[in-house]
């Protein structure tokens, strides 16, 4: 569908135009991130409030001194205190949904770029100034897309997320197998690993959960296929087309032949069971990388130190050959009944400044505006990620998308076919006609 | 009549209302924008219970509820009838270290006990497959409980089997204690075998309070949320919906908060069968005192 390329291509576009233009943008796109925030600044005196910031776990696993710099930053501008929550991807929109419901709401929240079509357009946001943030012009269309309503602004892109290919260096060297190019090469290496690491049970050549659709999609539009298309003005579920079950055949092989563990489990364990050191690949966010090699000692208290895994110190990321990525980001937004608008704006302006955006960088994850990609590709850690964004997928642009994400629509699915419940072709004949209902309903 | 007025203004409040604007809820369309805005949602007629009584997934979640309280009910109660008269043969300090863990087992929070479990049927890190990989010949590294619906729901019963039978045995007991010490001698000495006394003579007795006991957990079972959404990571799979379950999904997954109202409803239509004969047994009992 024409919406979909609209959000794709710009992307891998602007990717190669931001290559070209280096440290000139970057120059300027720095100074005038430091002159809007004084001016707004100035005129904001937010002392003796607080501000409830509602940010997603991944901040704080893997770059709460950004989160907290940020805030010691905002604190000092505007003399307000900010009282940062984390929430878990599982049960944050239940827990929003009751929240803004009432009149004690959250002043900053985080969602995902799939899921903000439908709260900006059930009015949970307030509208924000768009040139008053740092990079505005040159932001990510598919990750702002989510947050433009008739020509208003509702939300600021936050960063994005690719996924790659993580590995296990100390365990690719033992077995002479060098990070794959092609998916013929990732599938040998996965053999030869599998053969190496033969006598140990519960030893995975690539663990691959068997709920997790981000991964299994993947592999459909590797092959061609895509989820759901619209047809006039109905959408319509498109998996079980030839492409679509080519490529969840191809990825239900890697589950059943190179994976061990829970096969109903989704992607959210998917570091710690890494890092326990009994698998030689997995397909993660980039950050995970960083994710799997250190964890907070007590993960109750995000202060807590951060102690080395068994893994520490061996693992690398590449993007995985062929199979292209999901582009996922996140998103802030003040709620509409906040009573704090302008500190909450205010906030997300320091936290998405070009500081905040740069030093996230180096945390395997990719900035919201062009004019930093070419500098996320030249990080180390990062390049995995800045290649892998080039060749990216994206859902179905519908207002009720989340839904169907809700509905574990794709999950069950998936979940049918690794357990051998479903036949490939049962299973997809099954989720279009469960997504055709959801999307049209 | 007066000097009910206090409860029943009570009653009214608490109950009443909220049951009323559920009825009146799930007669409506209510989405997402509505919640935010406080605004009034469309009337939408008999659709939420057209979509819902012509759905299969939903009667599939109604026969799984069924079976799962008839199965869930049958085995606490057994069981915690086994326990009470258990409790009745041995002596003084082992009933009372007996009364003691089930307190602690019923004073455990269900939402703690549910993660618990979980966390032991873990796939990956769990304790009990740990435990069955040390028989010798056994391969349990990294089996799944729920990859098969069967396994997957013989575990949620064990948990709900095992917080729901201390009540039982408790109550239980505390009923065979009533039961007359000379009619169970008088059966001996007539030469009653120990499975005849308990069919012709305890177990008449205890009948009124067995069937109020069994009553109470098919409500409590049929209603059976919290141990599945733990355990199921609080998104649990077609084959794991239960009625509770499926109504919390569509009102508060995916903001069909009517459609989820209207399943609520039918819910409390399907309980009422149930209800009527609890409440016909407590007033049975009223009458013979």
């Amino acid at each position: 569908m024409t919406h979909q390329t609209l959000k794709e291509e710009p992307v891998k576009r602007r990717i190669a135009v931001a290559a070209g233009l280096a440290a000139a943008l970057l120059g300027t796109a720095a100074c005038g991130g430091s002159d809007s925030g004084d001016d707004s600044s100035a005129a904001l005196d937010g002392k003796g409030k607080t501000l409830k910031v509602w940010l997603m776990v991944d901040a704080q696993s893997s770059w709460k001194e950004i989160v907290d710099d940020a805030n010691a930053r905002f604190t000092a501008a505007t003399g307000a205190s900010v009282s940062v929550e984390y929430q878990q991807w599982a049960n944050h929109l239940t827990k929003l949904d009751a929240t803004l419901a009432g009149n004690d709401v959250p002043d900053v929240i985080e969602l995902g770029n799939t899921e903000m079509p439908k709260y900006v357009f059930s009015g949970a946001f307030g509208e924000l100034d768009k040139a008053t943030f740092d990079n505005s012009a040159n932001w990510l269309k598919g990750l702002s897309g989510p947050c433009e309503l008739d020509g208003k602004t509702y939300c600021v892109p936050y960063y994005a997320g690719a996924r790659v290919l993580i590995y296990r260096t100390d365990l690719f060297d033992a077995s002479g197998v060098k990070p794959p190019t092609s998916y013929s090469e990732l599938t040998a290496a996965a053999d030869t690993l599998k053969a190496k690491n033969g006598s140990n049970n519960k030893f995975a050549a690539f663990y691959m959960p068997g709920a997790y659709w981000y991964a299994a999609m993947s592999w459909v539009y590797a092959e061609g296929g895509q989820i759901a298309k619209k047809d006039g003005d109905k959408w319509v579920g498109t998996l079980a087309e030839p492409t679509a079950q080519a490529g969840l055949t191809k990825w239900a092989d890697v589950v059943k032949k190179y994976s061990s563990g829970d096969i109903t489990k989704d992607e959210n364990d998917q570091a710690a069971i890494f890092a326990q050191g009994q698998a030689a690949m997995f397909y993660g966010n980039g950050w995970e990388a960083g994710a799997a090699q250190e964890q907070r000692k007590d993960p109750n208290d995000p202060n807590s130190e951060l102690v080395a895994t068994k893994v520490k110190g061996k693992v690398a990321s590449a993007p995985l050959p062929g199979i292209p990525s999901f582009l996922g980001s996140s998103n802030l937004g003040v709620a509409s009944k906040s009573k704090n608008q302008a500190l909450a704006a205010e906030w997300i302006k320091t936290f998405t400044d070009t500081k905040a955006q740069e030093a996230l960088l180096g945390k395997g994850v990719l900035p919201n505006a062009t004019n930093l990609l070419d500098k996320a590709a030249t990080v180390k850690g990062n390049e995995a990620t800045a290649l892998a964004a080039k060749s990216s997928w994206f859902v179905p642009m519908a207002e009720k998308w989340a839904d169907v994400e809700k509905a574990g629509v794709l999950q069950q699915m998936l979940r049918d076919i690794v357990t051998g419940k479903r036949s490939v072709a049962d299973a997809t004949m099954w989720a279009d006609t469960e997504i055709a209902k959801i999307l049209n309903g | 009549m007066l000097l009910a007025l206090p409860t029943l203004v009570l009653l009214a409040g608490l109950l009443a209302y909220p049951l009323g604007r559920m009825l009146v809820l799930s007669f409506q369309d209510m989405e997402l924008r509505h919640l935010f805005s406080g605004s009034t949602p469309p009337w939408a007629g008999l659709d939420n219970y057209t979509e819902i009584l012509t759905d299969g997934e939903f009667w599939a979640v109604v026969r799984r509820t069924t079976i799962f309280t008839v199965v869930s009910v049958a085995v606490s109660v057994v069981l915690g009838l086994a326990v009470a008269l258990l409790m009745l043969r041995v002596n003084r300090p082992v009933r009372l270290a007996m009364v003691i863990s089930m307190l602690f087992v019923w004073a455990i929070p269900q939402l703690v006990s549910a993660q618990i479990f979980k966390w032991m049927v873990d796939a990956d890190f769990g304790v009990v497959n740990h435990v069955i990989d040390q028989i010798p010949g056994v391969d349990f590294a990294n089996h799944s409980w729920f990859a098969d619906p069967t396994q997957g729901w013989i575990v949620i019963t064990t948990l709900v089997v095992w917080a729901g039978v201390p009540f039982l045995a408790i109550t239980l007991h505390a009923g065979l204690t009533q039961v007359p010490r000379d009619l169970l001698e008088a059966a001996t000495v007539d030469g009653a075998s120990g499975w005849q006394a308990l069919r012709s003579i305890t177990l008449p007795i205890l009948k009124p309070l067995v069937v109020i006991v069994t009553t109470l957990s098919v409500i409590w079972n049929f209603g059976l949320f919290t141990q599945v959404w733990v355990v199921r990571d609080s998104k649990p799979e077609q084959d794991y919906q239960t009625l509770a379950t499926y109504a919390f999904t569509q009102a508060f997954g995916r903001n069909n908060y009517s459609l989820g109202a209207a399943i609520s409803v039918i819910t409390v239509l399907l309980m009422l069968g149930v209800m009527a004969f609890y409440i016909r047994q407590m007033f049975r009992i009223g009458d013979v005192d």
